[in-house]
């Protein structure tokens, strides 16, 4: 058997929650997998129901034509995103590095394989994408073979280029990083700036397709649309191939596709052991002498326990701090620019009064603070550590309290500080903004609780890599489902509520429900840790 | 079959974690590789098989080039790591099945030969769980098994008594002792300066990356005990 196959089976092998489920003889094992699978699964449905919804969305508007260039950039999008924050730990940097490249496969080989094996492991989230946009596109544009299979196996090609292309930038910042000292600082320094950079750029970009006076939100849609497939050619060969069964469009899709990851391998399997050897290894000076040892209660060294845990990883850093990032850029942009200004920019000019937003604005800041709650995956991450915690003469109680303790640490003053630049910058009075803080904590407190009883109902310890934990768990992948759900109707009552009712009084009726509900959450995570 | 010839490594900083380190193993030593925590005994190891790239020295394998030609060389070494980061989701029969078929063993002889050894360790029953459900010393003798399947001219084996019960201890004395008889050269690091005393021909003492003594056993200690000539050559 070709070795590239023997790997790459044996990589999703041993990963496989069915070869967990057949092989495990402990029944709270074969009750996790059969949980995390009915979770995924549900995750797969709500994905795939909201796909179609948007297309039916489409079909009414009568830009059904547009679903194909719509679809292509969507899967590209998340391709190029997930695969960005994920490059480091799975493509190198990976916990079994040693025992693979002690084995006689050839460099490159491995590389390569690590890839692919990240490439199959996401498909099934690009396939739902993709299949229920063809479900959503044949409702309207009726149902043709020749187009549904061109359309699934042009599917499995398009999430290939921006995996490649992200997994080459990451390789880039891996190996600049792996020039320092502090290699995982650089990395995450570096990958901060991409991810700004990215998030500038959406305002950039829209500035120049737009010209301004296009009004209509249909026309603007399928222009702007139109212009990313332009920029972005691959989403193009895509709508093309479907739309005018365009043989040419399809292999250039599909040649273009492999040959970028026949380059991209070649150029990183050359360097990748030169790499990794450089991330695996840490300079030691030394050269500690004894100081004074500071006393901190247990809570507290549980908390910073998480953020040495935090710091220590690239994977780890990148994906909870992007949304203290967000809300800090978020926060100067409306101070500079102002908040009418800021609402604009984000609603693409859209046709209302922007102080109607002037509610929400905790849930704007929450929206990017509560993407990720540590608690999420921290009790995961103990992984074969947690004899350590389980060893010690602390309950389990305090164990989480101190991981939720941190998550507090690392949210609140990012929400202070961007409720009060967005609140300044609004003209809000003080009672508001002292109001809007106040929601800001609770609303803190309940990605904290909320996050810890997904972090708690399912924890995973036998990961093989943090990536599984950190950004592909099952409790990150429910807590962030639910929690964006959240924020989205807590968004739209509160700008509709606003509407009717006094500012003041539905703030403090959002504060009310928010404790309520962060209570509740705390108990469930106090009663699980029982 | 192993020749180190001039090796460094540093890891950045000022210091060499490997410093100019010259050793030769033939086929049939027994060749210990001694010195405390953090002298250099992993870096040098890593290297050796092909996992720690560096730039400074050589290190061929059976002739061939291990930065040159790195596939040459790992197919003649098993190399078994201090702490094994085997596949904890696949069962131990999987795990030895996947490394056989890397080294394209045929069924017979990987029937033949997991029996014999998983026989050796007594590990036969558990083979069929998973590796996650196995305890420290259980995953130690799985990683040796892996180890021995191919039957390799180069053995590596970063502290491999580590973790074992006293029988597997013996066993696997027995079973390198069994190689070398075959022409197999081990290389191996330990802490355990009476089973290296007793096991090896050869021995080499590493301090803050420099190799400060080495030869025969008996060159070595000129009859003192292995412990006795490690502190002296330690502490001067």
């Amino acid at each position: 058997m070709n070795k590239s196959i023997i790997l790459l089976k044996n990589l999703l092998l041993s990963t496989s929650q069915f070869n967990i489920f057949r092989y495990t003889t402990d029944k709270k094992k074969k009750g996790n997998v059969i949980g995390n699978t009915i979770g995924m699964t549900i995750l797969f449905i709500m994905l795939m129901v909201y796909c179609i919804a948007q297309c039916i969305g489409y079909g009414k508007l009568g830009i059904i034509d547009a679903t194909p260039v719509l679809c292509a950039l969507l899967v590209s999008a998340i391709a190029f995103v997930f695969t960005f924050l994920k490059t480091n730990g799975y493509l190198f940097n990976f916990k079994e590095y040693d025992m693979l490249i002690s084995l006689p496969f050839d460099v490159k080989t491995v590389a390569a394989c690590k890839f692919l094996y990240m490439y199959i492991k996401s498909l099934p989230w690009y396939m739902s994408i993709s299949v229920a946009m063809l479900i959503g596109y044949s409702v309207y544009a009726g149902f043709s073979l020749p187009v549904a299979i061109l359309w699934i196996l042009l599917s499995l090609c398009l999430p290939l280029i921006p995996m490649v292309l992200a997994s080459f930038l990451g390789f880039i910042i891996a190996k600049i990083g792996s020039y320092f000292k502090k290699t995982n600082i650089v990395q995450t320094i570096l990958t901060f700036i991409l991810i700004i950079a990215a998030f500038m750029s959406r305002f950039v970009i829209e500035s120049v397709f737009k010209n301004g006076q296009v009004r209509d939100a249909l026309e603007q849609t399928k222009a702007a649309t139109e212009d990313a497939a332009a920029v972005y050619l691959p989403a193009g060969w895509f709508a093309k191939a479907i739309n005018e069964l365009s043989v040419t469009a399809a292999l250039f899709l599909i040649v273009v596709s492999i040959l970028l990851f026949a380059v991209v391998f070649a150029i990183v399997g050359r360097y990748y052991r030169s790499l990794n050897s450089a991330l695996k290894s840490h300079a030691a000076s030394g050269e500690y002498t004894m100081g004074a040892q500071k006393k901190s209660s247990v809570v507290n060294a549980i908390a910073f326990k998480e953020f040495k845990r935090m710091t220590g990883s690239t994977v780890y850093l990148t994906n909870a701090g992007v949304g203290e990032i967000l809300v800090c850029l978020l926060g100067i942009l409306s101070l500079v620019i102002g908040f009418d200004r800021l609402v604009s920019t984000i609603t693409q000019n859209a046709p209302f009064d922007p102080a109607i937003l002037r509610p929400a604005i905790p849930f704007i800041v929450y929206f990017c603070l509560g993407m990720i709650s540590t608690c999420a995956c921290s009790p995961s991450l103990e992984g074969k550590n947690y004899w350590i915690v389980q060893s010690l003469p602390i309950t389990r109680k305090t164990l989480y309290q101190g991981k939720m303790l941190f998550n507090m640490y690392l949210t609140v003053p990012f929400m202070v500080f961007a409720t009060v630049c967005i609140g300044i910058s609004a003209k809000a009075a003080l009672p508001d903004l002292l109001l809007y803080l106040i929601l800001g904590f609770v609303l803190c407190a309940f990605s904290t609780t909320w996050g810890c009883v997904c972090g708690i109902r399912h924890m995973r310890l036998d990961w093989e890599n943090e990536v599984e934990v950190v950004k592909q768990g099952a409790a990150v992948g429910i807590y962030l489902l639910i929690n964006m759900v959240f924020t989205m109707l807590s968004c739209v009552g509160s700008v509709l509520l606003g509407m009717r009712m006094d500012h003041r009084i539905l703030t403090g009726i959002f504060i009310a429900v928010v404790s309520i509900l962060a209570g509740l959450f705390y108990k469930i995570t106090m009663k699980l840790a029982k | 079959m192993l020749k180190i010839n001039n090796y460094s490594k540093s890891y950045g900083g000022d210091k060499k974690a490997a410093d100019n380190v010259t050793l030769h193993v033939e086929s049939g030593d027994i060749y210990g590789f001694i010195g405390h925590n953090g002298a250099g005994k992993s870096t040098t190891i890593r290297a050796v098989v092909g996992v720690l790239d560096f730039t400074e020295g050589e290190i061929l394998i059976d002739g061939h080039s291990v930065k040159d030609e790195p596939m040459e060389c790992k197919k003649v070494t098993a190399y078994i790591p201090d702490n094994p980061d085997l596949y904890e989701n696949l069962t131990g029969i999987q795990y030895l099945n996947f490394i056989a078929d890397v080294f394209d063993i045929s069924e017979h002889d990987r029937k033949e030969r997991i029996a014999k050894y998983a026989g050796t360790f007594e590990i036969t029953d558990s083979l069929g769980d998973l590796i996650s459900s196995y305890s420290h010393g259980m995953k130690q003798k799985l990683a040796i098994i892996s180890a021995l399947i191919h039957e390799p001219k180069l053995m590596v084996l970063d502290e491999p008594f580590v973790g074992l019960d006293p029988k597997a201890t013996f066993a696997l004395k027995e079973i390198m002792h069994e190689m070398c008889a075959k022409g197999t050269a081990i290389f191996f690091s330990t802490h355990v300066l009476d089973v290296a005393e007793k096991l090896c021909n050869k021995v080499a003492i590493i301090k803050k990356g420099k190799i400060i003594a080495s030869g025969t056993m008996e060159e070595l200690t000129e009859g003192h005990s292995l412990e006795e000539t490690f502190l002296e050559a330690e502490n001067e």
